[in-house]
Formats: structure tokens, C-alpha cells, sequence
């Protein structure tokens, strides 16, 4: 932060002896920084030029060429992009992942919250004994909740269907469906995400002060009342928090679609798209740009979360 | 939230039963009740799961289907045990191999970078800092494709340590940790150096163990990740020798899945055990994580 003080924009005075003052301190302060310091920070940057500027930079050159791994990269300019806006599997990928989004979000954190405010009822032991339950499916590996939700879902024989049949509803073709594949899998992922959100949401609630709540009950307030002025706005970061996660979650969601697949192209979402572009069809420019398109998508996501959250909370 | 009606003083002929439904305890058992069938609900998969992983081949898939197996066999946990039809004991290592190295790695590089972020002095930190930071904000998945080729220009493809690297730093570790050494109080660093200690010695003996609750809700977090981890290990392995254990479920689903769908289930069993046990020894740590991370998260 000290450079910034050193770099007066204006007063321009002081500018011809600055270069070599500022030169020698840096070069001083790098002399006195303590080699620990120094080997850490090379070894951090070596390893984020590795891993992050150079695939980054990457993916943006690749996003320009027509590329298959074995003949050369062909520069093709913006055609990879203005393919993407007329290419209707990537606009039916995009619809499938917001719905996917909206659905898994807007379900999994209001049940979350409607647990957590349950569990916040309940006394110490017997939360945490709750908490571990819900929190289960979140340990267990998604692949392994994937293919065991696959078995409970099978038309015929399955566990939903025998319990469906049993007190006397049709059976329903879940996975098989085109309609009801991709809801499904937002059932299971809901299911394995539940317990992030309870944990979370219950962590803020029981952050709120007894006293607040006390002060409501004296003043006449319900329950509800006291959760939709008290509890709600105070836990608003960690929601807002959570659903900026959630998004960024969600939309590279990939087991779930790839080990289940629907039928057709009805589960196939942005994720598990790119992933096919890219080492399935070998069309990796076209690939780079439509995770290109999606990290713009998630950054304009995040950013207009995090607005609209700073309003409401000024507000 | 305790009642204050517990408190009152009330008129003294009354049932115990009355006095439970006028101090609106009744409320408390409803939603004790809902909750105990919502986690039963919750944990329903899971028995299907247990119980079909004690079945015979013909038992999984005869009519009508029954939670509770005909005949308990441990047939098909001895099938994913066989090298022969199975590769789950080398996933086995291949996992913790991975997982171990990522966790130590991570727990190593965060607590030195929150240390020296924190409370180092050195030109260009904050720059570091954000820059280090800023790279949360693309999805991995932006990066898949391009990091593939990285790592086959490294020749890292198809090894365990493709699958390692891209992991041995974290930005949200050096994060975390950073926030936690802003709360140690800087007289500790200031008496250390004053007593004659290096930066290192300062970290390996007062930052390091002062940062362990932070470390231990960190090492479950990022145990989870990389024990669980399925799209980057997909794409760097290939060689069945090499696969971590959610690929290898995978690729028995494929093997078993017509027939021995017990196999599947037995297998994931297995798979299951190592996070659940890590779970249950840090659980205490892990919800205190949880509230010590101010993120929440």
C-alpha cells in the first residue's frame, strides 16, 4: 500500500526527484524483506502462472482458433463466439442450466433456512445430532449419491416407485422421462447440497442475539414476525453469501449430469457441454469460447448479487 | 430461545399436561417430531444403500423389491476386493495418496501465506495478495480445457501428480488463514523478532500452532474436495491403475451396473467410509471452523 502513498497523481513539484527516491526505497524495502517472505512469494507466483495465467490466457488464444488436437490451430476470429449465438445446442444447454440454477437455489436454500430456524428451536444435543444427519450427504462422495439415487429411481423396481405404488400412486418414469429427468437430478443435488446451506444458516441464526428476540416477544411480536425482522435481515450476508456460491456451484454442476444422463440432450447443461466440446467432440476453440461465455455469465451474475445485496443492506 | 411464560407463576391446580400445552412447549415436540421425520427421510437412501450392498445378484433385481436383503451375503463386497474384476484397492491408495498430499500441501502453503501476507513487509504483497485472490473469480471450468494442455505440456497427463498440482496452493486457505493471523495479537511477531527469531522460526513456532483451529476446519474442507473431486481427475487419468475412488465407482457402475448392481452399491460403501470417518473425528473442529471463518463458509 505504501507505493500508492509514494505516487502522488497530482502535485507536480515533487515529481523530478520521485523516480529516484522511489526506486532506491523499493529496492531497499527488498534488501530488508526477509528471504522467507521472498521464496514464498516467487513459489506462489511460479505456481499461479502455471495453473492460472497461462490456461487463462490460453483459453482466451484457443477461443479465436479451430483447434482438434492433432492438425494445427486454425485462427477463425470471432466465428467460435457468433456460432455459439446460433448454435441451438448451446442455447439448450443455457436453458437447462438456468433452470437447473434457479430451481436447485431457490429450493435448497429456502428449505435450508426453514430447517435451520427448526433446528434453532431445538436444544444443543439434539441440534447437533440433526445437523450431522442433514449434513451426511454433503460428506458422502456426489459420485456415490449419484449412483444411488440412479437405483432408487429406476422405473421399475425402484425405491420411489415401489413407494409411490404402495400408497396407491401411478409410477412415474423419472429418469427416463425427458420432462422429469432434469428435475430428478435437481433432487439430488438439492438433497446432497441441503446440509452446506442448514449448517450455514443456523450458524447466523444462533449468532442473532437472545436479547433481540426478547425484546420483540415483550413488544408483542409472533414468531414469524421476529424471524422477518430480526433473524432475516441479520442473516442476509451469510444468504446473499451462500447464493452467490450457490450459483457459481450450480452452473459447473458436472457429475450429476454426466453419470445421469437424461434421455436425449434434456439434462445437458453448459458444464457438462464445454466438457463434451472439449474431449469428446476435439472442438476445443469452440469449447474455450462457450466456458468463456459462462465465466462472463457468472462474473455479471456475482457482480449484480453483490449490487443488489449492498442496496438492501444501505437501505 | 427460552419462554418467559416458564417463569410465570401459575394458578396451582393444573395437570401437567395443561401446563405443557399452555407454555407452548407442544409447539417444541411438533417441531422436534418434523425434523425427526424429515431426517429419517434424509437418511433414507443411505439404508437403501447399506442393505443392498448385502445382497446376491439375484436378490437386487428380483420382484417385488424389498429394503431387507432375502439372504445376507458379502459376496459383493469380495467382488470389488478382487484385483481381477475390480480396481478398488488401488483407488484406494491412489485416493489417499492424492488427498493426503493435497491437504498437507494446502495446509502448509496457507498457513505461510496467511503469516506472510498478514504481517510481512515486503514491496508488492497487497498487489500479490488481491492478484492471488482475484484468480477465485473464474470458474474452474473456464479453465478445464486450457489446463489440460497445460498439463500435457508438462507431461502430467494420465499421473497423480496432474491430479496434485493444480491444488498444492489455495486461494481461499491463504485467504482464510490471513483473516485468523490478523488476530493474533502483532506483540507476539513483535517480541519474537525483538528476542532474535527469523521469519521462518516465527511462523513454525508461534504462528503455526496458534493457527490450528483454522487449519483443522480447513483440512475438512479441503479433504472433502479433494477426496471427492470427480471432472479434473476424469480428465487427467485414463489407466484404470491410476483412477481415484469416484472414477473407479464410476467405471464399476458401468461393469456391474446391468447385472450386480450390489457391487456398485458395496463399492460405494467403501468409498464412503474414509469422509465419514475424517467427519466424525473432526466434527467439533469443523463447526467451529465454520464460526470461526466469518465468512461462514
Amino acid at each position: 500500500m505504501t507505493t500508492l502513498q509514494d505516487h502522488p497523481v497530482s502535485g507536480g513539484q515533487m515529481l523530478p526527484q520521485l523516480p529516484v527516491a522511489r526506486r532506491d526505497s523499493v529496492w531497499r524495502r527488498f534488501r530488508r524483506a526477509s528471504p522467507f517472505a521472498l521464496i514464498y512469494s516467487a513459489a506462489i507466483l511460479i505456481f499461479y502462472t502455471i495453473i492460472f495465467i497461462i490456461p487463462f490466457g490460453t483459453g482466451i488464444w484457443l477461443a479465436f482458433q479451430n483447434w482438434d488436437f492433432i492438425t494445427n490451430p486454425k485462427f477463425v476470429g470471432l466465428r467460435n463466439f457468433t456460432k455459439a449465438f446460433t448454435d441451438q445446442y448451446f442455447w439448450q444447454a443455457l436453458e437447462k442450466t438456468i433452470l437447473f440454477s434457479v430451481v436447485e437455489i431457490s429450493l435448497g436454500l429456502s428449505i435450508a433456512l426453514l430447517f435451520a430456524l427448526a433446528l434453532s428451536q431445538i436444544l444443543g444435543k439434539w441440534q447437533n445430532f440433526y445437523l450431522s444427519v442433514y449434513y451426511l450427504p454433503v460428506i458422502t462422495p456426489l459420485v456415490v449419491s449419484i449412483y444411488l439415487w440412479r437405483w432408487l429411481y429406476r422405473p421399475t423396481g425402484g425405491a420411489f416407485n415401489t413407494l409411490l405404488s404402495s400408497v396407491g400412486l401411478p409410477e412415474q418414469p423419472f429418469l427416463a422421462s425427458p420432462q422429469q429427468a432434469l428435475w430428478a437430478i435437481t433432487l439430488v443435488v438439492i438433497w446432497a447440497h441441503l446440509g452446506t446451506g442448514i449448517v450455514l444458516f443456523l450458524a447466523g441464526i444462533n449468532d442473532v442475539p437472545e436479547s433481540l428476540f426478547e425484546a420483540a416477544r415483550l413488544d408483542g411480536a409472533g414468531f414469524w414476525q421476529s424471524f422477518y425482522r430480526i433473524t432475516l435481515p441479520l442473516i442476509r450476508p451469510v444468504l446473499v453469501y451462500q447464493m452467490v456460491v450457490s450459483v457459481i456451484g450450480t452452473v459447473q454442476m458436472f457429475e450429476a449430469f454426466f453419470l445421469i444422463p437424461g434421455p436425449g440432450f434434456s439434462t445437458r447443461t453448459l458444464a457438462l457441454y464445454t466438457y463434451e466440446l472439449g474431449f469428446r467432440a476435439l472442438n476445443l476453440g469452440y469449447g474455450a469460447a462457450v466456458s468463456l461465455i459462462i465465466f462472463v455469465m457468472l462474473l455479471g451474475a456475482t457482480v449484480f448479487q453483490l449490487r443488489r445485496w449492498k442496496i438492501e443492506w444501505e437501505h | 430461545m427460552a419462554t418467559t411464560a416458564d417463569s410465570r407463576p401459575l394458578p396451582t391446580p393444573i395437570s401437567p399436561f395443561r401446563r405443557w400445552l399452555i407454555t407452548g412447549k407442544w409447539t417444541r415436540a411438533v417441531v422436534f417430531l418434523i425434523l425427526a421425520f424429515f431426517s429419517f427421510a434424509m437418511f433414507y437412501p443411505f439404508i437403501w444403500l447399506l442393505f443392498s450392498s448385502f445382497k446376491t445378484g439375484a436378490d437386487i433385481v428380483s420382484l417385488p423389491v424389498t429394503l431387507l436383503p432375502k439372504k445376507w451375503t458379502l459376496g459383493a463386497y469380495l467382488m470389488v476386493m478382487d484385483p481381477t474384476r475390480a480396481n478398488l484397492p488401488i483407488a484406494y491408495v491412489n485416493s489417499i495418496i492424492v488427498t493426503t498430499g493435497t491437504v498437507i500441501s494446502v495446509l502448509i502453503t496457507s498457513s505461510m501465506g496467511g503469516f506472510i501476507f498478514a504481517r510481512l513487509e515486503f514491496p508488492g504483497r497487497d498487489y500479490l495478495f488481491y492478484f492471488v485472490l482475484s484468480t477465485t473469480m473464474v470458474p474452474f471450468l473456464t479453465l478445464l480445457i486450457p489446463l489440460y494442455i497445460v498439463m500435457r505440456e508438462l507431461n502430467l497427463l494420465n499421473s497423480l501428480w496432474g491430479v496434485w498440482v493444480p491444488s498444492i496452493f489455495s486461494s481461499f486457505g491463504v485467504f482464510l488463514c490471513r483473516q485468523f493471523v490478523y488476530g493474533i495479537p502483532r506483540e507476539l511477531y513483535d517480541a519474537a523478532k525483538i528476542d532474535g527469531s527469523g521469519d521462518f522460526g516465527i511462523y513454525r513456532n508461534i504462528i503455526l500452532p496458534l493457527t490450528k483451529p483454522i487449519l483443522s476446519a480447513l483440512a475438512i474442507f479441503v479433504f472433502l474436495g479433494a477426496f471427492n473431486a470427480y471432472l479434473w481427475p476424469l480428465v487427467i487419468l485414463n489407466e484404470e491403475k491410476k483412477l481415484t475412488l469416484p472414477l473407479i465407482i464410476a467405471r464399476m457402475a458401468n461393469r456391474f451396473g446391468g447385472t450386480d448392481y450390489q457391487a456398485v452399491m458395496a463399492g460405494s460403501v467403501l468409498v464412503s467410509i474414509p469422509p465419514l470417518i475424517v467427519f466424525l473425528i473432526f466434527q467439533k473442529n469443523f463447526v467451529r471452523g465454520i464460526a470461526l471463518t466469518g465468512l461462514k463458509g
